[in-house]
């Protein structure tokens, strides 16, 4: 049986990796990542809903969003793009202001095309780093 | 200490072999300074301060008994850097799943508005 999820601990200690299989061509899932229409529709947590302030999708980029919790409270989020290509991988980083929640981690995804319209990952491997300086 | 410090107490405590060796052994049970030195290539003071750091971060406690005084794990540090880690886990998985609910939906909905498309995807 194909496993649809897993996580890898052990290939870099200082990340996280994730491995995820959909049944859905490789395009469908970049767009689902790229473009803030879609990102609202499951981006979540669960119970919540988003709102995207901004969205400037090239490298050095910031996608500015609020995440609206089932408790009211509203959660700031800047999300950074670091790398950008279509269709295979996505690099950003999330946090980086104190007007944002108080998050750090880099996010690498990379979108592996598999026979009959598959797609796996977004392989997610997550790795928190220290906050870099700001200017 | 707020939540967010005692997690950065705990994480910090763990971030050591031999301490993380010596929960491993208390895990089994309490037992004396000198019995949890057996294993390891250092010195008595050595583990003391070990100890001291583990007993700091609310991992582990040590008894009264000034001859003896034995370790003890206590598990609520432990299961809050665990709770910690969930969230993210299960964060990530349902996410996952509802992006996996959206993109069906989408796959839906292309078939739908153009039905005889949908076996052209592969052009040379």
């Amino acid at each position: 049986m194909s496993v649809k999820n897993s996580i890898d601990l052990d290939t870099d200690p200082r990340s996280i990796i994730g491995t995820r299989v959909f049944e859905a061509p490789r395009e469908l899932v970049f767009a689902a990542f790229t473009d803030p229409k879609h990102l609202a529709a499951w981006w979540g947590p669960d119970g919540f809903s988003l709102t995207t302030h901004s969205f400037d999708f090239r490298p050095g980029g910031i996608w500015r969003f609020v995440m609206h919790g089932p408790d009211g409270r509203d959660y700031q989020n800047r999300v950074t793009y670091d790398e950008i290509v279509p269709p295979e991988r996505l690099v950003y980083s999330h946090g980086g202001g104190d007007d944002v929640e108080p998050v750090q981690f880099t996010q690498t995804l990379t979108f592996a095309a598999l026979d009959n319209g598959r797609t796996r990952p977004p392989g997610t491997a997550c790795s928190r780093r220290p906050k870099r300086a700001r200017a | 200490m707020t939540p967010a410090d005692r997690l950065s107490t705990t994480f910090a405590a763990l971030s050591d072999p031999t301490r993380r060796a010596i929960l491993a052994r208390l895990a089994l049970g309490e037992t004396s300074v000198s019995e949890l030195a057996k294993p390891f290539d250092v010195s008595l003071p050595a583990i003391s301060k070990h100890l001291k750091v583990l007993e700091r971060a609310g991992l582990i406690t040590r008894g009264r008994d000034a001859q003896m005084r034995p370790c003890k794990i206590e598990v609520k540090a432990l299961q809050e850097a665990d709770g910690w880690l969930e969230e993210y886990r299960r964060l990530w998985e349902q996410r996952l799943d509802r992006l996996d609910d959206y993109l069906q939906t989408l796959k839906a909905e292309a078939k739908k508005a153009t039905p005889k498309e949908t076996k052209g995807e592969r052009k040379k």
